[in-house]
């Protein structure tokens, strides 16, 4: 546990000495502002606009889904970054047959920042959100936000052979969390061709509040991170 | 430390480790020699614990290497050929951090860099650094938590002569210090001057294991070889032993017309090349 913490705190050190990822950090704080003040702003001049009673209303719960998104999508996509910077090092090589070990550096690269996230996505969701979410529906936002966060790191780190190719990856797997405008917009029963993302089962589950819906995106996101882990274990 | 009895490892179908046996005393510098792709990375792999698909035994510090404990990388040191630091790092953050991953006590940092001459470029980032300073700093970070068996791979490799001299000069201390170690290498001249004894791997397999002294004493004798001026420089060469009885020597001898005189023993490489029928690049 020693070593797992100490190599989480050392890949904040890293990051501090990279001032992309370090930008990358403030992200969360600042998007959640912009989607606090910015949107219902921008909802009253669309209505003025068009003469419309709602333009942006009907949608407010896809800004909580994407902020919920955002902070998990942003820490891991640090931590993917530095995973292959590290591997480019063959650092991590040389950490394995370390007192923390091959186990234990996935622990401190891949869970430890989404749960990082899902501490921060749960404490700032409260604030930022634009719609009537219940404590039960932030926590599970908030997590699969972060699982979500993990698939992405994995996919970043098991399709990229270096950092250059890490951040066109990350723009490529970053689709998956618009899986969520799928229930928005497709209807029913054809949305259904989104099954495979969790973040069509966020989408769903906002939409239509029913609690086993949000177990079935933690279950699908689950199933694509035991997948791409074996992935991630035959590429380190 | 180091038990390995009939082992065999393959990345497919094909085996690529065959029914190797050895052991490596406490306090030896054992040398793996042979070509690229002769299993030696391998070899160094498993017995560090990083391929435990593997049959027969592979025993390091009394620990079978395919179970070991988290605890099992606190008494080895590993110095890999390429640089494994955070080159965005200075030297001290890299040696603190990688330090701080072991429960024994470290040695002290400022202490290592002064001997390998880097006490004034501690603070420096590591991507400043040359490949002589990084190859020194690779190998003080293996010894941060003292470890008691050191594994080296091709650590001269890339340096320039005094770099070299200094890293062999810090291999030497180490063993003086008690420490076992194994070296990875295809330059013959490091194995004859470090090791204590060599094993030949090529396809996976052991061709030879002994010390580079009976090797070479092993595979015929010295020869003498001399020049002298007679219508330009002439060259004859006799067996050592046969030496006092080589008339033409002696009477160059004693007219005073050699030039130059000198034995040439076989070297490891061209033992390594009539055992195996392989050369080591």
């Amino acid at each position: 546990m020693r070593a797992i913490r100490l190599s989480f705190f050392h890949m904040l050190e890293v990051v501090k000495h990279d001032r992309m990822l370090a930008a990358a950090l403030m992200s969360p704080v600042l998007a959640g502002t912009a989607i606090h003040f910015g949107v219902p702003f921008a909802e009253k001049m669309l209505i003025q606009v068009t003469g419309l009673p709602a333009v942006l209303t009907p949608y407010y719960g896809l800004f909580d889904i994407f902020f919920a998104s955002l902070t998990p999508v942003m820490f891991c996509f640090i931590a993917a970054m530095v995973v292959l910077e590290e591997h480019d090092d063959h650092i991590d090589r040389y950490l394995f047959i370390t007192g923390l070990g091959r186990n234990e550096y996935f622990v401190s690269r891949m869970l430890l920042p989404s749960l990082l996230a899902f501490l921060i996505t749960v404490i700032l969701l409260p604030v930022v959100k634009l719609t009537k979410l219940s404590g039960a529906e932030i926590v599970f936002l908030s997590l699969t936000g972060s699982l979500q966060g993990i698939i992405i790191a994995l996919l970043i780190v098991t399709l990229s052979s270096n950092k250059l190719e890490g951040m066109a990856v990350t723009k490529l797997s970053s689709f998956i969390i618009f899986g969520a405008v799928v229930p928005f917009f497709v209807p029913a029963p054809i949305d259904l061709c989104a099954f495979f993302l969790p973040s069509f089962w966020m989408g769903k589950a906002v939409l239509e509040r029913k609690p086993i819906v949000m177990m079935l995106s933690a279950f699908v996101a689950v199933m694509w991170i035991l997948i791409l882990k074996r992935k991630y274990e035959r590429k380190m | 430390m180091i038990m390995v009895d009939h082992l065999s490892f393959s990345y497919t179908e094909k085996p690529f480790i065959q029914d190797m046996s050895f052991s490596v005393s406490e306090g030896e510098i054992f040398g793996f020699l042979g070509p690229s792709g002769a299993g030696k990375s391998t070899l160094q792999k498993i017995l560090l614990g990083m391929l435990p698909n593997y049959q027969g035994s592979a025993v390091v510090n009394g620990t079978e290497c395919k179970k070991h404990h988290p605890d099992f990388y606190e008494s080895i040191g590993v110095d890999f050929e390429f640089s494994t630091m955070y080159e965005k790092l200075s030297a001290r953050e890299n040696l603190c951090f990688f330090s701080s991953l072991y429960h024994k006590q470290a040695r002290p940092i400022d202490e290592l860099l002064s001997v390998v001459g880097l006490e004034n470029d501690a603070d420096k980032r590591v991507s400043d650094y040359s490949k002589g300073m990084k190859s020194r700093l690779n190998f003080i970070k293996a010894l941060l938590h003292d470890p008691a068996l050191l594994f080296l791979d091709e650590p001269t490799s890339g340096l320039d002569p005094t770099n070299s001299r200094l890293m062999k000069d810090m291999i030497l201390a180490e063993k003086n210090r008690g420490k076992t170690i194994l070296l990875t290498t295809h330059n013959m001249q490091d194995a004859t001057e470090l090791c204590d004894r060599v094993a030949f791997i090529v396809g996976g397999q052991i061709f030879t294991l002994d010390s580079p002294h009976n090797l070479i004493m092993s595979r015929g004798a010295a020869n003498v070889i001399y020049t002298w001026k007679e219508n330009g420089e002439q060259t004859a060469s006799c067996p050592l032993e046969q030496m006092s009885e080589d008339r033409q020597l002696q009477k160059l001898i004693a007219e005073k017309r050699l030039q130059s005189i000198h034995s040439s023993e076989p070297t490891l490489n061209d033992i390594f090349m009539e055992i195996t029928g392989r050369t080591l690049v």
